[in-house]
């Protein structure tokens, strides 16, 4: 197995990983404290579109995905803040419509086109070296971003009127979020594509939330996981020739089962009433 | 009778509200340093919407309304940083992962601005605000497992590690035992002579803070009366405001509501 580590497109595949899993566990801290699961579901879809639509008009894929990403995670924020609907349900229709979008402009291809459905399913095993140039540089923006506004975003995920009420302007780390999330399903749709990337951002956050009361530890306990569940992944995946994406998932999911059977909250909720 | 000397907040003439609902109409308030005002009124007088505007949540529809001598659309981060709120209890998750001293901490975020970290004298005070409270042996407990009267003070922490002026506070004992509710008004009290903060409190329960006061503040969509409770609390005044719904017994208390379902 040891050889596996002497092949370029394995370093490549297992630095992706590392990097995607790193980047989608801190994100996801404040997408799952922040109830933003479904946003993230919704952006990938969305951002799929994007993609779709580059290679139907030869334009970079990459920059229509920002580009619908971006617009998908505003408009919901918008439209949450005015009060207008929840933002379940808008998320929800826009997540329909960019999937609609998606399968017209598939569609309208004419010809089956295996790299879109790279971007749907993920392969990690053939990201290049570009790509991983690209992967890097915009983790460490997003990154660099939530370091930069951490106890911000940690705030309006606790209690983000009360954020407003106390100073912070909450509205701007609130869009701020919304566009870190985006930037975030962006960077790891070739990984992990599309419908898993969803996965990546929401279980280590919630395996962690499962194993602390602190903020910080939670984060820390987060980051672990993730890094450790897609690096483990890609290995189980390049070994027993199985595909990237749901290798990952599925051993994040096991990961999430077992936190939740031996959560020190779990026990707390099972003793009686102090 | 709502003019104060020395004033932090000041409302004249203003109207709250969205287009085509007013909430606050016309309100002439204004609030000295140093004062504790307790904001009285059935439901839906508009006692929330006051709170919102203090926040600088909410721009009078018509009027003014001054705070730290700004104007609501002058009010910046860092003025808002300057009045301490706790809000109406909301419920807290017991699993969500914060514990009493991150929960105490965010309150110095808003006093630091941006791209600041918080260092040992932020902790140095968040830890100060939970000793006034009596809450600094919890540091490390998780939030979500206090009782409600402990998450109560917690959050009074958060607020007082702003260092605030002001300290708003939305129904604080709404939820609690009838000791808990004691403790936490005698623990605003307190906070109030020994802070010399200004404290504006939301509150149905008229009793229980009417001798802690300066001055009542009697809301019913318009500022239906204000003054120290003994000029507020007259049985024609109350009678006005809370209808058929008002008992005041033979100790003098005012009983809101639920009276008659208990004799």
């Amino acid at each position: 197995m040891l050889d596996l580590f002497t092949y370029d497109f394995m370093q490549r595949s297992l630095l992706a990983a590392a990097m995607v899993g790193g980047l989608c566990s801190v994100i996801g801290v404040f997408v799952v404290l922040r109830g933003l699961a479904f946003v993230g579901a919704g952006t990938a879809h969305a951002a799929f579109a994007g993609v779709a639509l580059g290679y139907l008009m030869g334009w970079p894929p990459l920059l229509l995905a920002i580009i619908f990403g971006l617009g998908t995670v505003w408009i919901t924020g918008w439209v949450e803040e005015k009060g207008r609907m929840k933002l379940d349900v808008s998320i929800g229709i826009l997540y329909t419509t960019t999937m609609a979008l998606a399968i017209l402009f598939i569609g309208l291809m004419k010809t089956y086109n295996a790299e879109v459905y790279g971007y749907l399913f993920g392969s990690v095993l053939s990201v290049t070296n570009e790509e991983l140039r690209t992967i890097g540089g915009l983790s460490i923006l997003v990154l660099g971003l939530i370091l930069l506004f951490s106890k911000e975003l940690y705030f309006i995920a606790f209690d983000q009127e009360m954020a407003e009420a106390s100073g912070v302007p909450a509205r701007k780390i609130f869009f701020l979020l919304l566009t870190l999330v985006a930037l975030t399903v962006v960077i790891s749709l070739k990984t992990v594509g599309a419908i898993l990337v969803f996965a990546m951002i929401l279980i280590p956050a919630s395996t962690a939330y499962q194993l602390t009361h602190s903020l910080r530890t939670l984060t820390i306990y987060s980051v672990l996981i993730g890094i450790s569940t897609s690096v483990s992944g890609v290995l189980i995946s390049a070994v027993w020739d199985i595909p990237s994406g749901p290798a990952i998932v599925l051993l994040a999911t096991s990961i999430f089962f077992l936190a939740i059977l031996f959560s020190p909250k779990r026990e707390r909720r099972l003793a009686p009433a102090a | 009778m709502s003019e104060s000397a020395n004033p932090i907040i000041q409302f004249d003439h203003a109207t709250f509200g969205f287009p085509g609902v007013v909430a606050l109409q016309d309100i002439s308030l204004s609030i000295g340093t140093g004062e504790f005002v307790g904001v009285i009124g059935p439901n839906g007088s508009g006692k929330t919407t006051l709170c919102r505007a203090v926040l600088g949540l909410m721009a009078p529809l018509s009027g003014h309304l001054r705070i730290f001598d700004c104007a609501c659309g002058e009010l910046r981060c860092h003025h808002r940083a300057q009045i301490g709120y706790l809000p109406q209890k909301g419920v807290v998750d017991r699993n969500f992962p914060v514990t009493v001293l991150e929960t105490v901490m965010m309150g110095r975020y808003g006093t630091l601005g941006l791209f600041k970290r918080t260092t040992k004298k932020d902790q140095a005070i968040a830890l100060d605000a939970l000793a006034h409270v009596g809450m600094d042996a919890h540091r490390d407990t998780a939030l979500g497992h206090l009782s409600g009267g402990q998450q109560q003070r917690v959050f009074i922490a958060r607020a007082l590690a702003q260092q605030p002026k002001v300290l708003l506070l939305d129904e604080p004992t709404t939820g609690l035992d009838i000791t808990t509710q004691h403790n936490v008004i005698e623990l605003v009290a307190h906070l109030h002579k020994e802070l010399g903060l200004t404290v504006l409190l939301i509150t149905h329960d008229i009793n229980m803070i009417r001798s802690h006061v300066d001055r009542l503040v009697l809301l019913k969509t318009r500022l239906f009366a204000a003054g120290p409770p003994v000029e507020v609390l007259k049985p024609d005044i109350l009678r006005q405001v809370y209808g058929k719904e008002l008992v005041i017994t033979e100790r003098d208390l005012v009983i809101v509501e639920d009276y008659h379902h208990h004799h």
